[in-house]
């Protein structure tokens, strides 16, 4: 196994009295595709907002490349933000300015870069998603795989050594989905860019996973490649594969255990 | 009488933290300003002038419209009223003082926090909702530098400059109705109107100004930020950016008045 990169320690996290994340451990390793997947309200992109940043834990630690990301004063995180890109589920393009200034955006703001190089920087991110000449669309002209990809391209803008990725196929057609799923694929073989991939499509994970995380109700249920989770004999995660509606978490539950359940989160 | 000393309580408390909340926000509006920005860049000189654009110049027309027909409705009731003392002829002299003191900042202020305080808190709020606020604190940059300082200082610019504008087109205004309609002599109408002026009348108007530009930045964006949630949540804040906004300019020009005319030494 190559080298961690992101070790997150006992991780916990409540909004009101629901405990969102509850003592999550997980290494994320250098330079691999890791996909945390899980039902819907598992937990998982609250679990993705922590890792960069976004949201504060209750307990437990973050650590980025062995910085400790929750007690970093805000001036030092924004020198740990430049390591990390995030590909957010709307894109989250700034609709005011065109793709091109989109992606520039990063580059204008944290280097001393001329003009003349930051356009061909900008060339070479769009080039390196397909989406070359698309440099002043704005970003309501374009579908939504294309914002996808131009939100990838902004967020490679800076060559980070991790990027996290929020739900990358929601709201696409799978075609595009796929597409999404093999440019996450390049840009992990040929940079050796470490990917965080939030999800919950099966087909995506299995198909460019290196290390799957499953996550259930705020804790890690399993960690393994692939081929383990596939072969794993944990009910959650064989329901959760094959998308059956009755297994270990039952479909219609009865009145005690929907209360029970409704008591407990 | 225990719950509504509880509301009046709560309320206050609220009031309170909504104070702080704004002057935690004003803080690092200066902060930030004042550290300046560590990459010099176009692009956030561009962002300001747009805002200038957009809330200086393509103001002028309704400000234009607003001004002069407060300025002639000034001249009109004035001119009725001083009538029964003989005194018509200091008609020009109430349009002005009135105008500069006190009626062209606060007219020209509401007119702004409808326009371009709702428009900031729409805007941000829907930057927020859509994540475009998160992404660009994960990108490192503080949306506070990027986006609020912008807003804020092109307000604190352009506000004053639209209260000369305002001023001048509401005397104009008060002219052509106490020249065409109450039959003033125009010669008379201008000369009653600058002698009782004074530079102090027109510089506390501009101080004014410069408070409520603020007030509106401050309260527009801070509700921008704060939305959390969907739709109804940005119409929401932008009704009470604007609510907000025009309450306090009402309640801050009368602190300034009462400061500035009755406390400061004359």
């Amino acid at each position: 196994m190559s080298p961690s990169i992101i070790q997150v320690k006992k991780l916990s996290k409540s909004f009101g009295d629901r405990l969102v994340l509850n003592g999550i451990n997980l290494v994320i390793p250098e330079g691999k595709i890791t996909v945390i997947m899980g039902g819907s309200g598992g937990g998982k992109s609250t679990l993705l907002r922590h890792m960069v940043g976004l949201t504060k834990p209750d307990a437990g630690s973050i650590e980025i490349e062995r910085e400790d990301i929750v007690r970093l004063a805000p001036e030092k995180m924004n020198d740990v933000r430049r390591k990390f890109g995030m590909l957010f589920q709307g894109s989250a393009l700034f609709n005011s300015m065109s793709v091109f200034e989109n992606v520039a955006l990063p580059l204008r703001e944290h280097t001393d870069l001329s003009d003349e190089i930051i356009l061909i920087i900008v060339k070479v991110k769009l080039e390196l998603v397909g989406l070359t000449g698309f440099e002043d669309f704005l970003p309501h002209q374009l579908s939504g795989g294309m914002r996808k990809r131009v939100a990838l391209a902004r967020a490679i803008a800076l060559d980070p050594k991790i990027v996290f990725y929020d739900e990358p196929g929601a709201g696409l057609d799978p075609i595009t989905a796929s597409m999404i799923d093999q440019l996450i694929l390049d840009l992990s073989q040929k940079l050796q860019i470490t990917s965080v991939v939030v999800t919950h499509e099966m087909q995506s994970a299995f198909r460019i996973a290196d290390q799957i995380v499953m996550l259930h109700k705020g804790k890690v249920l399993e960690v393994g490649r692939p081929e383990d989770i596939k072969t794993s004999s944990n009910p959650f995660v064989q329901q959760f594969i094959k998308g059956e509606h009755e297994g270990a978490i039952p479909f219609r539950q009865t009145r005690e255990a929907y209360l029970k359940g409704l008591l407990e989160t | 009488m225990r719950d509504f000393l509880g509301n009046i309580g709560s309320a206050a408390g609220l009031l309170l933290a909504g104070v702080c909340r704004l002057f935690g926000l004003g803080v690092r509006i200066l902060a930030v300003s004042v550290q300046g920005s560590p990459t010099k860049r176009g692009a956030r000189r561009e962002a300001f002038v747009r805002q200038m654009v957009l809330c200086g110049f393509d103001s002028l027309p309704i400000i234009c419209l607003v001004a002069c027909s407060m300025g002639m409705v000034l001249a009109l009731q004035g001119a009725y009223q001083l009538k029964q003392f003989g005194a018509v002829m200091y008609t020009g002299s109430l349009v002005s003082v009135s105008v500069a003191r006190e009626l062209g900042p606060l007219m020209a202020s509401i007119v702004i926090a409808g326009r371009i305080g709702a428009r900031m808190a729409a805007e941000l709020g829907t930057m927020k909702v859509q994540e475009e606020v998160d992404a660009l604190t994960t990108m490192g940059i503080d949306p506070v530098r990027f986006l609020v300082v912008p807003r804020c200082l092109a307000l604190c610019v352009m506000l004053p400059c639209l209260v000369i504008v305002t001023d001048a087109v509401a005397i104009l205004g008060g002219f052509v109705i106490g020249v065409m309609s109450v039959g003033i002599n125009p010669d008379l109408y201008l000369a009653k109107s600058f002698d009782a002026l004074v530079l102090k009348d027109i510089y506390t108007g501009l101080a004014k100004s410069f408070l409520f530009a603020l007030l509106i930045g401050l309260v527009s964006c801070h509700q921008g930020l704060s939305v959390q949630g969907g739709a109804d949540e940005v119409g929401r804040a932008t009704t009470q950016a604007v609510v907000t906004s025009i309450v306090l300019i009402i309640v801050v020009d009368c602190l300034a008045t009462a400061i500035f005319y009755y406390a400061l030494p004359t």
